[in-house]
C-alpha cells in the first residue's frame, strides 16, 4: 500500500511540473472563481449580523434616552399598545440588560467598541412591529413617538434595511453567476489538464492496461492531480478572502461607522474557508475523474 | 489453456477480422499463427486478452469464459498474459530494470518482490549487466528481451507474441526463438503471430494458419506452407 502511494504521489506531481502552464490556467480559474464564491457567502453572512435587530418584521425601533426615566418609558409603551397601527404581539421591549446583550452580539468581533460601553450606557428599546406595509402610515406612527419625551430617535428599516438588503441581494446574483461561469472554465481547463497529461503518458497508460493494472490504479494520479488543482485554487481563494476581509474590517468600516456590524465573525469566515476549499477540492476531483474515465476506456 | 469456439469478430459490416475460429491449445504448447497481412492474426491474440470482443462465439482462457467477464476483472485476466511486440512498447525513459519493474509496480507488487524478480528474469533472457540501459542504448534483440522480460517476470499462464522478430535480423529472431521456447518449456503456452517463414519452418510446431479471418490450416508440427 505504501508502494503505490509513493507511485501515485510520484505520477501526480511529475505530471503536474510537466503540465506547468495548463496547471497554473486551471488553479488560478479556480481561484477566481471560489474567490467569488466566498465574498458571495461572507457578504450574506455580513448582511445578516447587521440586520440582528430587525428580524421579525420589526419596521423600526424606538430608542430611549440612555437616562430615560420609568415614566418616560410607561408613556411611550402605552402609546404603542394604544396605537391600533401597532401589533401588540410581536412588539418588543428590551430594556438596559437585553439591548446591553444585543449590542454585544452585534459587535462580538470588535472587543474595542464591545468593551467601550457598560449596561447604563445603552438605550432601551422598543422594536415596534406594525400591522400595516404602508410605509407612510409607519413614518406617521415612528414620528409621532419621536415627539415622547425620553425619545432619541426613531430608526425606519425602510431606509436601511430595504437598502441593505438590495444591495446584498445584488452582490450576491452577480457574483455567484461569475462564480458559476468561472467555475464552468476551471471544470473545463482542469478537464483538458488531465486529457493533456494522460496524453502525454499514452504509452504508459498502455503498458499498464496490457499488464493488468486495474482502471482505478491508471485513474488515482490523474485524479489526486485534479484534486490538487481545486485545493491550490481554493487555497489562493481563502488568502483572497483574508485579504479582503482583512480590507473591509480594517481600511472600509472604520470609515462608515453605520456599517460597523456589516462583517462575519471569525466563527462565520472559518466556515466560509471550509466550504471554499471543500467546493474547490469536489470541483478538481469529480472532474478530473470524469475525464480520467472518458479517456482510459475511449 | 486456450479454447475457441465459432468465435466471429466483424470491425465493420464489411470487414470481418476473424470467422467461425475454433480451436483448442492446451497447457504449454507453442503455436504459430500464420497467414498474410490483415488475416486475423492479431485481432486472435486481441480476443484473448480481451482488447477486443467476439461479435459470436465464446473464448475460454485458462478453463473460464471470458466473453461475461465484467470490465473489473478484465486486469486479473490479463496479469496470467504475457504480451510482447514488433515494436517492443519499452518506456523510452525508463532502463531496462525500470521497464520490467513498472509491470510489477503498477499491479502493487511490493518492492522487495521487484528487487529480486527483476534482476532474475533480466538474467534469464541474457541481459544480466544491462539493466540500467535505456531502451536506445540496446540492440532491437535486446530490446525485444527486456520486453520478453517484462512479459515474464510475472510467471503468465499465456504468452502471446505478436510478430516478435519482425523488426529483427535473421540471426537476433533465432536468438529470440530460443529464449520463447525455453519459456515454453517452463509451461508457459505460447500462441505466436508471424509471417516469418525461416522461423516456423526451422521451430517446427503447431500451425494454425488464417486467411481473411478464416482458418484454412490447423497442423501439428507444421511448416510456413
Amino acid at each position: 500500500m505504501l508502494n503505490r502511494l509513493g507511485y501515485w504521489l510520484r505520477e501526480t506531481f511529475a505530471s503536474l511540473r510537466r503540465n506547468l502552464t495548463l496547471t497554473v490556467a486551471a488553479v488560478l480559474t479556480a481561484a477566481v472563481s471560489l474567490l467569488l464564491l466566498g465574498v458571495a457567502l461572507l457578504a450574506r453572512q455580513g448582511v445578516g449580523n447587521q440586520l440582528v435587530q430587525w428580524k421579525g418584521g420589526v419596521q423600526f425601533i424606538v430608542f430611549m434616552k440612555a437616562d430615560a426615566s420609568e415614566d418616560q418609558i410607561q408613556s411611550v409603551r402605552t402609546a404603542l399598545a394604544e396605537s391600533p397601527q401597532v401589533d401588540d404581539g410581536k412588539t418588543v421591549y428590551l430594556d438596559k440588560p437585553a439591548a446591553y446583550q444585543e449590542f454585544q452580539r452585534i459587535f462580538r468581533d470588535q472587543k474595542t467598541i464591545a468593551e467601550s460601553l457598560t449596561v447604563n450606557d445603552i438605550p432601551p428599546n422598543f422594536k415596534v412591529v406594525p400591522m400595516t406595509d404602508d410605509s407612510d402610515i409607519i413614518q406617521a406612527v415612528g414620528n409621532q413617538l419621536l415627539t415622547k419625551p425620553g425619545v432619541i430617535e426613531v430608526r425606519f428599516a425602510r431606509d436601511y434595511v430595504d437598502r441593505l438588503q438590495a444591495l446584498s441581494r445584488m452582490v450576491g446574483v452577480v457574483s455567484i453567476a461569475m462564480f458559476v461561469v468561472l467555475l464552468f472554465t476551471a471544470v473545463v481547463l482542469i478537464w483538458n489538464t488531465i486529457r493533456t497529461a494522460m496524453f502525454a503518458r499514452r504509452r504508459e497508460i498502455e503498458v499498464m492496461k496490457l499488464v493488468g493494472a486495474t482502471n482505478w490504479f491508471i485513474r488515482i494520479p490523474f485524479m489526486l492531480e485534479g484534486l490538487l488543482h481545486g485545493l491550490a485554487g481554493g487555497l489562493l481563494a481563502v488568502a483572497g478572502l483574508y485579504g479582503v476581509n482583512f480590507l473591509w474590517k480594517e481600511r472600509v468600516i472604520p470609515k462608515i461607522p453605520d456599517l460597523a456590524a456589516l462583517q462575519v465573525s471569525s466563527s462565520q469566515f472559518n466556515l466560509v474557508v471550509v466550504l471554499v476549499l471543500v467546493v474547490g477540492m469536489l470541483v478538481g476531483a469529480v472532474g478530473s475523474a470524469v475525464a480520467a474515465s472518458r479517456f482510459l476506456d475511449v | 489453456m486456450i479454447k475457441l469456439d465459432n468465435v466471429t469478430k466483424v470491425y465493420s459490416t464489411e470487414v470481418v477480422a476473424v470467422r467461425d475460429a475454433s480451436f483448442d491449445i492446451p497447457k504449454s504448447e507453442f503455436v504459430f499463427l500464420v497467414g498474410p497481412s490483415g488475416s486475423g492474426k492479431s485481432t486472435l491474440l486481441r480476443l484473448l486478452n480481451k482488447q477486443e470482443q467476439p461479435e459470436r462465439g465464446t473464448i475460454w482462457v485458462a478453463g473460464r469464459s471470458i466473453n461475461d467477464l465484467a470490465a473489473s476483472k478484465v486486469p486479473y485476466l490479463r496479469r496470467n498474459i504475457g504480451n510482447i511486440f514488433q515494436d517492443y512498447k519499452l518506456l523510452p525513459n525508463k532502463t531496462a530494470f525500470e521497464n520490467v519493474a513498472f509491470a510489477l509496480e503498477v499491479i502493487g507488487r511490493p518492492k522487495h518482490v521487484i528487487r529480486q524478480q527483476v534482476p532474475a528474469v533480466l538474467e534469464l533472457v541474457g541481459l544480466a549487466g544491462k539493466q540500467d540501459r535505456f531502451p536506445h542504448q540496446l540492440s532491437g534483440g535486446e530490446q525485444q528481451r527486456v520486453s520478453i522480460a517484462r512479459a515474464f517476470v510475472n510467471r503468465p499462464l499465456i504468452l502471446l507474441a505478436d510478430e516478435p522478430t519482425g523488426n529483427l535480423d535473421p540471426q537476433t529472431s533465432e536468438g529470440i526463438m530460443r529464449l520463447l521456447d525455453r519459456i515454453n518449456k517452463t509451461g508457459t503456452t505460447v500462441v505466436m503471430a508471424t509471417h516469418d517463414q525461416r522461423i516456423v519452418n526451422m521451430m517446427r510446431r503447431r500451425v494454425i494458419q488464417l486467411d481473411r479471418g478464416t482458418i484454412v490450416r490447423d497442423q501439428a508440427r507444421g511448416v510456413y506452407e
